[in-house]
């Protein structure tokens, strides 16, 4: 087999070596956070159709959906994207990760906190239900000191760097790491937050929380990534600070539209809804720049295992984010908003395009990293089972929600929306399991990738007869 | 070597912290402040101690995933009583407005659903009042017991739906929970005084 260094190019080996046990560390935590809160998602999805099954304070419906929701989010996808961008500004930058002892210091607190959340959930101790910061206040500052700490290692591998340029991937993921310090604070402080006030904070925080961490540090990695895939560069450094700037310039505005209809002042949720239109820009300069980047390389795609992961994820996240557009109408909002249309889509975003970058990162950075090869069969398995799951999810939800609107502008008994959907909350369930199967076969391959004995170590040097 | 603007990682740093913390500010910090002041509509009085502590249970129990507390200015809302009103949170920390209706909305269950006998039946097996419902069964706020004790709420659940043989009795904390809900009714908007 090559000798690792030779994957990466970099001077010390042994910091070499430490950055990928780093990168392996993180990837398997994150897997392990996906595998048990999905677990939770997919349970309370067969209670729509079962309420009695498994009737428990511990494995109740209201329990389990924050568990889910938070998990994933801070858990899985987060721990899952922070190591694979500590890779990329360590490679993109020509050195080694800066500072690995924080590093290490910071995959502890990403855990803690989600150890802390998740069993405080599941007692009933939830930061009042706000969607996204349900965790209790010990695991909220655990993961804002993770998010700190780790946005402080990867400014400083950068600041170390050869070259003159900063690689725009760690322009998304330096600008990550300042947004959500910001955020978590704007969030966390509960002194000037009450009633109606708490609505515009979680409002803002709710939205923010996705477009400016999850989109960031998706759209860092895909950036490195992808022209590495490749070979070859980005099709358009321009269009990737013009992503950059309007991303940060038009997301903070747009959280109102969670609350079109509400209380909070009219003009304040069209003030969201006319910046939600220019979210296009930004959605449309990203999406454009991968998919002109990937043009003519259709071959490369077919061969890889990383690469259908990451044009499924740029696929979603052009649907899914101009979705998010087009249903932040007002006449549109009427009939969609607070059904299962809101769900559909999260999943498609949070989903189809953040989960699926952060596992083509995955599969792009570690076997480089760790020398060992994923099987390519799992991978197929993984990405096929994923991407049939949460297309089934996002349609069967979205006609679950379309159903559920009409049923209540017609004026039917409020019970006639529940009919409605029930058959298709057992599409979702169903679709549910086919995604969950995906996370098993990939927490198989990062079991590949990482602290499986090295098959082609175990296969020895080939021997030249005599 | 030199690194000048946005290739001097401590400018890009800063210009992506500056910008968005004037956006935190403009955007979550003085909404949030600006509307935290929002006085109370006429009637709309703050919660007592056991409605305080049945919120903590609505909230513990996720309640608000599934039932909003909001009435939008739309026709299919009048169901469930007048447009919400600002005044109507000034109260209503931590707020519950929710996202997802997949059960009704409960800004007026407290008028809808008076009773506690109903309450206590529904919360222990929504099927055994609501045929179709898909709500969580929450037997855990209830005791099954032998013998009943001075005291002790009792709840008539309905046969077949109960444990056989044994007496169901309400906890304090699903007592506390249904004085919550109960406590959600709409205050009246004031009318033109009579006369004019």
């Amino acid at each position: 087999m090559q000798d690792v260094r030779s994957y990466v190019g970099t001077a010390g080996s042994s910091g070499v070596v430490e950055d990928a046990r780093l990168l392996s560390a993180y990837t398997i935590t994150a897997t392990l956070w996906l595998l048990l809160t999905t677990a939770a998602g997919l349970l309370v999805s067969f209670k729509y159709s079962y309420p009695d099954l498994l009737t428990s304070p511990l494995l109740s419906f209201g329990r389990l959906r924050a568990i889910h929701t938070n998990g994933t989010f801070y858990g899985w996808a987060s721990v899952a994207m922070v190591g694979c961008v500590m890779w990329v500004a360590a490679r993109s930058s020509g050195v080694n990760i800066r500072a690995p002892r924080t590093a290490w210091f910071t995959l502890w607190m990403f855990n803690l906190a989600a150890v802390i959340g998740t069993i405080g959930l599941d007692a009933g101790m939830s930061n009042g239900s706000q969607e996204y910061r349900e965790w209790i206040w010990p695991a909220t500052l655990c993961f804002l000191i993770a998010v700190i700490a780790s946005g402080v290692v990867v400014v400083r591998t950068v600041a170390a760097r050869a070259g003159h340029e900063i690689y725009i991937s760690n322009w998304y993921t330096i600008g990550a790491f300042c947004f959500t310090a910001i955020l978590g604070v704007t969030a966390f402080l509960p002194w000037y937050q009450f009633g109606l006030g708490q609505v515009a904070v979680q409002a803002f925080y709710m939205h923010n929380a996705v477009g400016m961490w999850f989109t960031f540090l998706a759209l860092g990695i895909t950036y490195y990534a992808l022209p590495k895939l490749l070979n070859r560069p980005i099709y358009s450094y321009g269009l990737g600070v013009l992503g950059f700037w309007t991303n940060l310039v038009f997301y903070p505005v747009i959280g109102a539209h969670h609350y079109e209809f509400s209380p909070l002042p009219w003009w304040f949720q069209t003030l969201a809804i006319v910046f939600s239109v220019g979210m296009l820009v930004p959605v449309w300069a990203g999406s454009g720049n991968f998919a002109l980047t990937v043009r003519g390389r259709w071959g490369i795609v077919r061969r890889s295992y990383a690469l259908p992961f990451i044009v499924v994820g740029v696929a979603y996240y052009f649907v899914g984010s101009t979705q998010g557009t087009v249903e932040a109408f007002r006449s549109l909002q009427a009939i969609w908003h607070l059904t299962n249309y809101t769900v559909g889509h999260s999943h498609a975003t949070m989903y189809g395009f953040v989960t699926f970058i952060a596992w083509g990162g995955i599969y792009a950075l570690l076997p480089r990293a760790t020398g060992k090869e994923p099987s390519r069969v799992a991978a197929g398995m993984h990405f096929w089972f994923a991407t049939v799951g949460v297309t089934v999810y996002v349609i069967v939800l979205s006609v679950a929600g379309t159903q559920q609107g009409v049923a209540w502008a017609n004026g039917d008994p409020f019970i006639a929306s529940v009919e409605a959907a029930a058959p298709l909350w057992l599409g979702r369930a169903v679709s549910g399991m086919m995604m969950f199967a995906a996370h098993v076969v990939f927490a198989y391959n990062v079991w590949r990738m990482t602290i499986a004995p090295d098959r082609a170590a175990a296969h020895g040097p080939i021997e030249v007869p005599a | 070597m030199k690194r000048r603007g946005m290739n001097d990682v401590a400018v890009l740093t800063a210009s992506a912290f500056f910008v968005y913390l004037g956006f935190a500010i403009v955007m979550g910090v003085i909404p949030g402040m600006v509307l935290s002041a929002t006085k109370p509509l006429h009637g709309v009085v703050p919660l007592t101690a056991q409605e305080a502590r049945g919120r903590d249970v609505y909230v513990g129990e996720g309640c608000s995933y599934c039932h909003t507390q909001q009435v939008r200015p739309l026709e299919q809302d009048r169901v469930w009583g007048r447009p919400s009103a600002r005044g109507d949170y000034a109260y209503a920390t931590p707020q519950l407005l929710g996202t997802e209706r997949t059960g009704p909305d409960l800004t007026n269950i407290g008028a809808r659903q008076p009773s506690d006998v109903w309450h206590l039946i529904h919360l222990y097996q929504p099927r055994a009042l609501v045929h179709g419902s898909i709500m969580p069964a929450y037997p855990w706020l209830f005791e099954a017991k032998n013998r009943t004790e001075s005291g002790d709420v009792t709840v008539a659940v309905p046969a077949g739906y109960g444990p056989a043989g044994k007496t169901v009795v309400a906890s304090q904390s699903a007592l506390d929970l249904v004085a919550y809900l109960k406590s959600l009714k709409q205050a009246a908007l004031p009318t033109a005084a009579p006369g004019r």
